[in-house]
């Protein structure tokens, strides 16, 4: 009971207790790190952008997944090597690559040779998860790629500008304040031609999981809180792309049915993947009954025959490309020689 | 019979990471040039006045992580470094 109760408090609660000692005593700590922010952050003040998600507490769940990583993931590994996949469908090489946090691991395995990568960066926000890739690297069987490593923040990308051939972002860029804002720095740091490819998790995600959660709540606290955060939907990603400047953008969806053998084994593999409530107004107080009974409305609500309890998992692949003269392109208005009607009497007499 | 040691370690840490990375790292805020500090083993952000560590050859490059350098000796180790003429392929631009 206790530990069903605990586990369940660490997906929604976010951080209880602990995480709120935790941060106090990094500001405490550091004082110097802690005025640098305010004086050369860019949203400090005007309060022009919004703050939807905690990043500090983001960083630490992230650092608690490095140590909780398990060797190879079902869900994660598809993800990535569908990700990996459209690699091959381009004639291009990309000597210098980007990937962006998320499932880095994942990435680095199953990348295989693809896509001719010479120089390989990793970067993450969490100082732990970025060592252990680094670990993990000496037992490679792929050494002709050179790898480097760099703790780094997607929302401050540190990388020049034009210098990289492709930004590889396996379920990570989700959990971004500001997500336009992100890839117009992705497109930046690209060369022209370079290549953008992002995986995130959409709408549907945990669908399951927010109805459970909203009705546990009801029904024990009269009241509802944010449990489960709001993710872009499938049309937000084609806007998203546009907006940033990319040209030629894809969109893809894709829905993966992860099945557990109980609500509490959903919860200890979404803290292993480091996507466990991070949202700035959570509660950060779950009750114990509030949580087993989550877990209760969740089996028996969606519970297959076979006692296994799905969850959803929507994956929106992204692709986008930083515009080069070689691309094919629309032509200006008003700049077509030939009338649609002569087009039609040319071609479609016969219909 | 420490400092040798520490001087190695240093000296290991920083020839691992520089030379491929500081091509492509610039400031998280300005994207400006970075400046590598051998003597604090930071990457130095003149923009902004901001270095930031490098751990186990690993920079840190979170805003978080970046130590303001103020008043306080952090600036004049980077300074005195900065006058002495630091070695060629020190800068990173």
């Amino acid at each position: 009971m206790r530990t069903a109760a605990r586990s369940l408090s660490l997906l929604s609660g976010g951080s209880t207790g602990r995480g709120w000692s935790l941060s106090l005593f990094v500001r405490g700590a550091s004082e110097a790190s802690e005025g640098s922010r305010l004086c050369f952050s860019t949203d400090g003040g005007d309060g022009s952008r919004v703050k939807i998600f905690d990043r500090d507490l983001k960083r630490k769940q992230r650092d608690r997944a490095a140590w909780l990583m398990r060797p190879s993931d079902c869900f994660v590994d598809s993800v990535a090597e569908n990700l990996l996949d459209r690699l091959e469908d381009c004639k291009k090489t990309f000597p210098t690559a980007l990937c962006l946090g998320g499932s880095l691991e994942a990435v680095r395995r199953l990348l295989r040779g693809r896509g001719a990568i010479e120089k390989l960066i990793m970067m993450d926000m969490s100082c732990d998860m970025i060592q252990q890739c680094k670990e993990r690297e000496q037992d490679k069987s792929d050494k002709n790629i050179e790898t480097l490593h760099v703790v780094g923040d997607e929302e401050f990308l540190p990388m020049k500008e034009s210098s990289l051939d492709l930004v590889l972002s396996c379920l990570g860029l989700h959990w971004t304040n500001d997500l336009p804002g992100a890839m117009i720095q992705c497109k930046l740091a690209l060369k022209p031609d370079g290549l953008f490819l992002a995986a995130i998790l959409g709408g549907e995600t945990l669908k399951e999981l927010r109805i459970a959660c909203t009705i546990a709540q009801m029904e024990r606290e009269g009241g509802i809180s944010p449990r489960v955060s709001p993710l872009a939907q499938v049309r937000d990603a084609g806007n998203l792309l546009t907006r940033a400047g990319f040209s030629l953008p894809g969109v893809d969806v894709d829905e993966y049915v992860v099945r557990y053998k109980s609500a509490l084994e959903l919860i200890e593999h979404l803290r292993a993947m480091g996507e466990t409530n991070a949202l700035l107004q959570r509660v950060p107080i779950l009750k114990r009954d509030t949580a087993l009974a989550t877990a209760a409305i969740y089996e028996s609500m969606f519970a297959a025959e076979d006692g296994t309890i799905p969850a959803t998992f929507q994956v929106i692949y992204m692709t986008g490309w930083k515009e080069h003269p070689s691309q094919p392109k629309a032509k200006q208005r008003g700049s077509a020689t030939i009338s649609f009607k002569d087009i039609q009497n040319q071609f479609g007499n016969g219909s | 019979m420490v400092r040798p040691s520490f001087a190695l370690l240093r000296s290991a840490a920083s020839t691992g990471f520089a030379k491929s990375l500081s091509e492509i790292l610039v400031c998280p805020l300005s994207k400006q040039p970075l400046r590598f500090c051998e003597e604090t083993n930071s990457l130095v952000s003149d923009a902004i006045g901001v270095s930031f560590p490098i751990k186990n050859g690993i920079p840190c490059l979170v805003l978080k992580d970046g130590k303001i350098l103020g008043s306080d000796d952090d600036d004049d180790r980077t300074k005195s470094n900065d006058g002495s003429g630091p070695a060629p392929g020190n800068r990173a631009s």
